[in-house]
């Protein structure tokens, strides 16, 4: 956004309004005709309202920000938002059961103690669900690897690690896609 | 016990991994004014000019503060009481910078993007000042101004704590042998995953409203009213979720500016730091210094010691007058020693502050103590452990500085059961040999306080409310830090009342509900929160029994409360649930509630001992940690779950104290270096080793159902184990933390 720094020249809102961003999350289609340089965490949090899509670096380093995109785990603030078009994009609210339950793994989270002050939680939780949708029965090296870019500073990852373990043992049988 | 010792989930947890709980940042709040501050640049000037006039210019701008419009009250930041004594040397916009991360000004926007830009517009002009980023600089400057009444408090030691007892010089003239370190400690970040943020609003009564997720709203309200120069009476502050704070939000670092926005320009205004911004501008851990000299004779006693510490408090003094005396409390409660003399002084530099940080000047002490006696044992030929069991502490010793009990410290057990369980000696006898890949163990102990007592109204007040549904209303400014301290609470009254964990009710943190408590600091939630709790639940537990006995027409003695209802043996089969005791009482215009003040009557010691196996490759100095034991003396666990968390979370934060943490401050420029995640490594998942933990479960007999504190002292020891067995591996004597690879393989390199 250096254009932004320029004396006396903030860009308004009007002169970027061109063609919205339409983006596809947990299902739902979201419009937005402001700024396209929101990066793909401001638009899920102000535009979507989906605030379990949490910052805490914005530099790729913590991984608080991480959603799914097309299944794969994503750090929102790396990318911007009209680079996501076209894409399925999850957070960590559409793993909610349509009732509201916790999908296996956030349950599991919540059973193996690792969750602690709940910040990088739903970030983690899309590592390792991205993780899962891949391999879903990896061992301990490859939970390790997955979770490398999300940083927890409560809880010591290992109640992390089991808790995904314990969801990978029970899908022993490959998802049909 | 249905509910102690029972690993139950954290409360919270379904709202945190749905993501649905709403920190600060979450909160939708109707005309919110954003602001982005302007810091300094340089580590000392005076500021000459601040040029305002091209952001004032910018639309959407609401207001630029800075120190030629803000009040400039000095206070410090770290008070939690009124009238608590503390060097006020913070300013809201000081006009002389004291770090480069201080604070020159501030646009407040309709917009963060518009603050942003406004903000880079400010220009400022600085006649710098002579700046000293290393602590034994200032050192040499406050003995030079011994005595001179011209100096500024800046150039003046902030504190100097020392204690001497027993006969340290003829013990020293008389020893086998004198060990003598030199050993630092670096200057640390917390890097909780939320970024400090703060919201404050005017209310309809005329107050100010502040929300942020802090470690104590009664701290918030006074440091604020205090800068602001205000009466209190004219905040209202609320606790927000916090996500993660380990001391770094202890401090209301933002809060003052906060309130003052809002009131100044009546409308809601949030401050939220970004990642730099938090590194560079709120607190850190004090970076120190210390000689260690132990004296020894033959058999390995030790026969006295003397500690001489210098602590960096940073820029500004927040906590740095409890440093000294804190490090010597926490020193004198492990090693049985007749004699010995610590001083401990601690002094400005012009860097970012230090403040509250997990551990409090413990991780400082003990890692050097720890790796000083290490050396020790290594210098005597002895076994670190065998050193180590000769000199320990044995349960209800007095400490000798403060004269109080250290309670039914259980150190000697956890180094005895955690050396059989970790197969200490073979692994001990057995490493150092190989060629590039040099294996090692190493141990250390600690110690750490539970609460405040005697100092610094150490009480918490409890409100408990039966409800007309059975559940109860739980009031008390319980500021959970993440870690699920309400959750053990939460067990500790369901065990007293025989209802559920999930039917206790949390009332809001906030100032106008809550009576005063201290807050979450000094590993009080458990040991004196959990014991008011208790106490509480047992006085609402007489009040129902009495009141259940004249409903059931049942002598007290007869009657039993479980499972949520109290049943009488006076008639077979009568009983009341305790919904329904409560509705009846209510309709008589009487509710079951008691309010109690517990004011704690001893501070005992939570101990620990940590052991580790490392590989340290000297090529690359890359240590792996390869196996972990943490044995954790804390009486009882209340819920084991959340103490294995806190203790994997302390050993996370440990290991990277040993081994990578540091903010590195430029010795040229005074910038911080490692001022964001990408420059600061902390270890993460693949880097994890396996820990495996033993508890010592004998019971504190003042603690709630036993419990003592784990939430500090889970760090403590994990640093100088880890360079303690690195030192093993490369027989070395590895003193400077962290032991960053360079240094490795610097100690490695053939002379």
């Amino acid at each position: 956004m250096n254009f932004l720094k320029q004396d006396n020249l903030l860009i308004t809102e009007p002169a970027l309004k061109q063609e919205p961003i339409v983006l596809q999350i947990n299902g739902v289609e979201y419009r937005d005709y402001t700024t396209a340089t929101k990066t793909l965490s401001q638009f899920l949090r102000e535009t979507a309202g989906l605030t379990g899509v949490k910052t805490g670096c914005n530099e790729g380093e913590c991984g608080a920000c991480t959603v799914l995109v097309d299944n794969k785990p994503v750090n929102s603030c790396l990318i911007l938002a009209f680079q996501a078009e076209g894409r399925q994009i999850i957070t960590i609210e559409g793993l909610l059961g349509a009732d509201g339950t916790l999908s296996p793994l956030q349950q599991a989270f919540l059973d193996y103690g690792a969750v602690q002050c709940g910040y990088c939680t739903p970030g983690m939780i899309l590592a390792a669900e991205g993780l899962l949708r891949e391999i879903p029965n990896p061992d301990d090296r490859e939970i390790r690897r997955a979770l490398a870019g999300n940083i927890c500073r409560c809880s010591g990852f290992l109640n992390i690690i089991k808790a995904v373990k314990s969801v990978a043992s029970q899908t022993d049988t490959p998802v049909v896609a | 016990m249905k509910h102690i010792a029972n690993p139950l989930p954290i409360l919270d947890g379904h709202e945190k991994a749905s993501g649905q709980l709403a920190f600060a940042a979450d909160m939708k709040i109707a005309g919110l004014l954003h602001t982005k501050l302007v810091f300094s640049t340089v580590a000392h000037a005076r500021i000459k000019e601040i040029s305002i006039e091209k952001a004032l210019g910018i639309p959407g701008v609401a207001g630029i503060f800075h120190h030629g419009n803000t009040p400039d009250n000095t206070y410090n930041s770290t008070i939690w009481f009124e009238d608590q004594e503390a060097p006020q040397d913070e300013q809201m916009f000081p006009r002389t910078v004291r770090h480069v991360g201080d604070r020159v000004a501030a646009v407040v926007a309709q917009t963060q993007e518009i603050a942003d830009h406004a903000a880079g517009l400010i220009t400022v002009e600085y006649e710098v000042l002579p700046a000293v980023f290393d602590v034994v600089s200032t050192e040499k400057t406050c003995m030079e101004n011994a005595g001179s009444d011209e100096v500024s408090i800046f150039e003046k030691p902030v504190l100097e704590a020392t204690f001497d007892y027993g006969n340290y010089r003829a013990a020293f003239d008389n020893a086998e042998l004198i060990v003598e370190d030199r050993i630092t400690t670096p200057k640390t970040h917390h890097c909780a995953i939320e970024n400090h943020i703060c919201i404050a609003m005017p209310q309809d009564d005329g107050r100010i409203l502040i929300m942020s997720p802090c470690q104590s709203i009664f701290a918030v309200k006074f440091v604020a009213a205090k800068a602001m120069g205000v009466p209190a009476s004219s905040l209202r502050v609320v606790k927000t979720p916090i996500g993660g704070s380990f001391g770094g939000k202890a401090e209301p670092v933002l809060d003052p500016l906060c309130a003052y926005f809002a009131k100044t320009l009546g409308q809601p205004v949030s401050i939220c730091f970004n990642r730099n911004e938090v590194f560079t501008a709120t607190r850190t851990r004090s970076k120190a210094i210390g000689h260690i000299k132990t004296a020894v004779d033959q058999l390995g006693r030790i026969l006295a010691r003397d500690s001489d510490i210098l602590i960096d408090v940073g820029a500004y003094c927040t906590g740095g007058i409890f440093l000294p005396d804190s490090m010597a409390q926490r020193l004198c409660r492990l090693y049985d020693i007749k004699n010995q003399r610590y001083r401990g002084r601690s002094f400005y530099t012009n860097t970012p502050p230090a403040g509250a940080y997990r551990g409090y000047g413990s991780p400082q002490i003990h890692a050097m103590s720890e790796i000083n006696l290490d050396h020790t044992a290594r210098r005597l030929r002895m076994d670190p452990v065998e050193f180590r069991m000769k000199n320990l502490i044995h349960p209800n010793s007095v400490d000798p500085v403060m004269g109080l009990e250290v309670g039914n410290s259980r150190i000697r057990d956890c180094v005895e059961q955690g050396s059989s369980h970790f197969n200490w000696r073979r692994r001990w006898s057995a490493s150092g040999k190989g060629n590039r890949f040099r294996r090692g163990v190493g141990m250390a102990c600690a110690t750490h306080i539970n609460g405040c007592f005697p100092g610094f109204h150490e009480a918490t007040t409890v409100t408990l409310l039966l409800r007309e549904d059975g559940c109860i209303d739980l009031t008390c400014a319980l500021h959970d830090l993440g870690c699920g301290s309400n959750t053990v609470i939460a067990q500790i009254v369901a065990e007293v009342l025989d209802i559920l964990p999930g039917q206790i009710e949390f009332s809001e943190v906030d100032t106008d509900i809550c009576d005063y408590d201290l807050g979450t600091r000094a590993s009080r939630m458990t040991y004196i929160a959990g014991e008011a709790a208790r106490r509480t639940a047992m006085g609402l537990k007489e009040q129902i029994l009495l009141a259940a006995s004249l409903m059931l027409n049942c002598a007290v003695g007869n009657l039993v409360m479980e499972e949520g209802k109290v049943s009488g043996n006076c008639e077979p089969g009568r009983c009341v649930s305790l919904g329904d005791l409560a509705l009846h009482e209510s309709v008589r215009g009487k509710l079951l509630t008691t309010t109690q003040t517990y004011r704690a009557t001893a501070n005992p010691g939570s101990y620990a001992a940590h052991f580790a196996e490392v590989e340290v490759d000297i090529l690359t100095g890359a240590v792996k940690v390869l196996d972990y034991l943490a044995v954790h003396d804390l009486g009882r666990a209340i819920n084991p779950q959340l103490v294995e968390s806190q203790i994997h979370g302390g050993i996370q934060m440990g290991l990277g104290y040993a081994l990578f943490e540091n903010v590195d401050i430029d010795p040229d420029s005074g910038c911080m270096n490692a001022d964001r995640f990408s420059r600061y490594h902390l270890v993460n998942a693949p880097e994890m080793p396996p820990v495996e933990i033993l508890l010592i479960e004998k019971g504190e007999p003042t603690g709630p159902y036993g419990a003592k504190a784990v939430g500090e002292i889970a760090t403590i020891p994990a640093a100088p184990a880890i360079v303690n067995a690195v030192n093993h591996a490369l027989d070395t004597n590895l003193t400077e933390l962290p032991l960053t690879p360079e240094r490795i393989v610097d100690a490695c390199r053939i002379p």
